[in-house]
């Protein structure tokens, strides 16, 4: 039984800052992952002649790291009419970069009126989910009125070389959540922003927010290194937490942007965890990875999935859950293919996310 | 450290290799990590049992430079090994101290500006440890935090400390 303490005052976004291999703002990347227009393309940034898979979502031209990531934030900013002073939590990959690209992000968040970067989350594939829970507890208990929080992620040439050497990749060059045939994940650029803030402090400078974040929930499969508990359970700890804090009951929820990496295993698991938590009722809930347009981000998946979770609130259609070649017999969702649906715009929408060590998280956004 | 209760403390003393870790390679972070946790975790829960709503978070300023450096060498060169792409990020070693101790609680990583003093955990790990347990998903946090010998010069250290809300 989970003990997810409710906040004092709900969290709301009140900023929001994106920038994908679509380009900048969430509305080309809504539009494309409503349209099934995938992101990706042969890689050219590095030399992949002696990878398996080539293919990754990129920007044709990005800015360096540390310029995509003030970018988004200064969209979220501006997008808030963000007062001054607000800290940022920032998810970066560890390298020997890391320090580096804070460094000039804190110093760009203090030039855009920031109190600079507060922490740097590193938790791979949770990083920006770890660091949005956070920031709703910042808000929530009352220690700050405002947090943002943003990640950038761009596909460089070790990541991508260790993930390949993992076979971790898709080798036919798709991203096929939850499918038959599926082989893998496939990388993809993001940087996203998004400003937290409670609902009062909000209200109280005159900003319609742009979406509540309902509840949140983290946990730990306490498994294996790398290998997701093959019955969900964690996963579905995560998302029971998530929707205890928000009151919400799992028949309110309308849509789920599932982690869905493409990963054999990690999708099966994915698949049970969510049949734990809905049972019957995952016959009816539309389910989809946005992750098979955009890419795997890594440290910033997390928060370019919330993003587009949250534009689904918006009226902008549901993400397809594109790649699909056609049913795995044990897996049973009633995923978003291409294609005519005739699906209620959402009023709730969960966004989940895991990671190596077991580390899930799930985030359940509603409307404002 | 008034919002938090202390259940256990444990060192990795400088200047002694930790155990191998099976299955990491490359680099002392992970094995450090793990060893440290180990001695923390015995020494408040005993053996590892019944699972427990215990978080992990590891606070290091450097990360696993050792591995970052190996990734990028290999990049560079012909062959990448295969085990390097687990351990590309800091979450890996806390699945495996998880898993042992069978612990469900959040698993998170952070990486603060300046390494802590020896033998200390830098304060903003404490205030981020107290914040997940004020939040409701964990009983325990166990914080790690753990810093590799700089290339100048120096030892690998790490420090584990096992806390509760006050």
């Amino acid at each position: 039984m989970s003990s997810s303490t409710p906040p004092a005052d709900r969290p709301v976004f009140t900023g929001l800052g994106v920038l994908s291999a679509f380009g900048t703002g969430l509305a080309p990347l809504a539009a494309a992952a409503a349209r099934a227009e995938t992101g990706f393309t042969e890689v050219t940034r590095f030399d992949v002649g002696r990878r398996s898979t080539r293919r990754a979502a990129l920007l044709p031209d990005p800015p360096p790291l540390a310029d995509a990531v003030l970018g988004a934030v200064s969209d979220a900013c501006e997008q808030s009419e963000l007062p001054s002073g607000a800290p940022l939590l920032l998810a970066l990959h560890s390298d020997l970069r890391t320090r580096e690209v804070a460094a000039e992000v804190s110093r760009g968040a203090v030039a855009l009126g920031l109190s600079g970067v507060a922490r740097v989350y590193t938790g791979a594939c949770v990083a920006a989910a770890t660091a949005v829970a956070d920031a709703a507890a910042l808000v929530g208990s009352g220690r700050h009125p405002r947090v943002v929080v943003a990640a950038g992620h761009l596909v460089e040439p070790g990541v991508f070389a260790a993930f390949d050497a993992g076979r971790a990749l898709a080798r036919d060059g798709e991203l096929r959540p939850f499918s038959a045939g599926r082989g893998g994940t496939l990388l993809g650029d993001a940087a996203a922003a998004v400003v937290v803030e409670t609902a009062g402090a909000a209200a109280g400078r005159g900003v319609r927010p742009l979406a509540r974040l309902a509840g949140w929930g983290r946990s730990g499969d306490a498994h294996h290194v790398c290998r997701p508990r093959p019955d969900g359970a964690g996963a579905a700890r995560a998302v029971r937490s998530a929707l205890a804090r928000a009151g919400v009951a799992p028949s309110e929820v309308g849509y789920v942007n599932a982690n869905g990496t493409g990963s054999p295993m990690s999708d099966l698991a994915e698949a049970r965890a969510l049949r734990e938590v809905f049972g019957e009722a995952l016959d009816a809930l539309p389910v989809s990875s946005s992750k098979s347009v955009h890419g795997h981000a890594l440290e910033a998946s997390a928060l370019l999935e919330l993003a587009v979770t949250i534009g689904v609130l918006g009226g902008g259609g549901l993400p397809v859950n594109a790649g699909w070649l056609g049913p795995d017999p044990e897996i049973e969702l009633n995923l978003v293919l291409a294609g005519p649906r005739a699906d209620a715009r959402p009023r709730c929408a969960l966004s989940l996310n895991s990671a190596f060590g077991g580390a899930n998280t799930a985030l359940l956004v509603a409307a404002a | 450290m008034n919002l938090l209760r202390t259940l256990a403390t444990a060192h990795w003393p400088l200047g002694e290799p930790p155990p191998p870790l099976p299955g990491f390679s490359a680099s002392t972070f992970n094995p450090l990590v793990a060893a440290v946790a180990e001695r923390c975790l015995a020494a408040h829960y005993g053996e590892p049992g019944e699972p427990r709503r215990t978080g992990l978070l590891l606070a290091s300023a450097g990360g696993d430079r050792a591995t970052a450096l190996a990734i990028d060498t290999a990049a560079a060169g012909h062959r990448m090994p295969p085990l390097l792409f687990f351990q590309s990020n800091p979450n890996a070693v806390l699945g495996h101290v998880a898993a042992r101790w069978v612990l469900t609680g959040p698993v998170v990583a952070i990486s603060p500006p300046e390494a802590a003093a020896p033998g200390e955990v830098p304060p903003d790990a404490l205030e981020s440890a107290a914040l997940l347990l004020a939040d409701g998903d964990a009983d325990h946090v166990l914080v790690i935090a753990a810093e590799q010998a700089e290339a100048g010069g120096g030892a690998d250290r790490a420090t584990a400390v096992l806390v509760a809300a006050a």
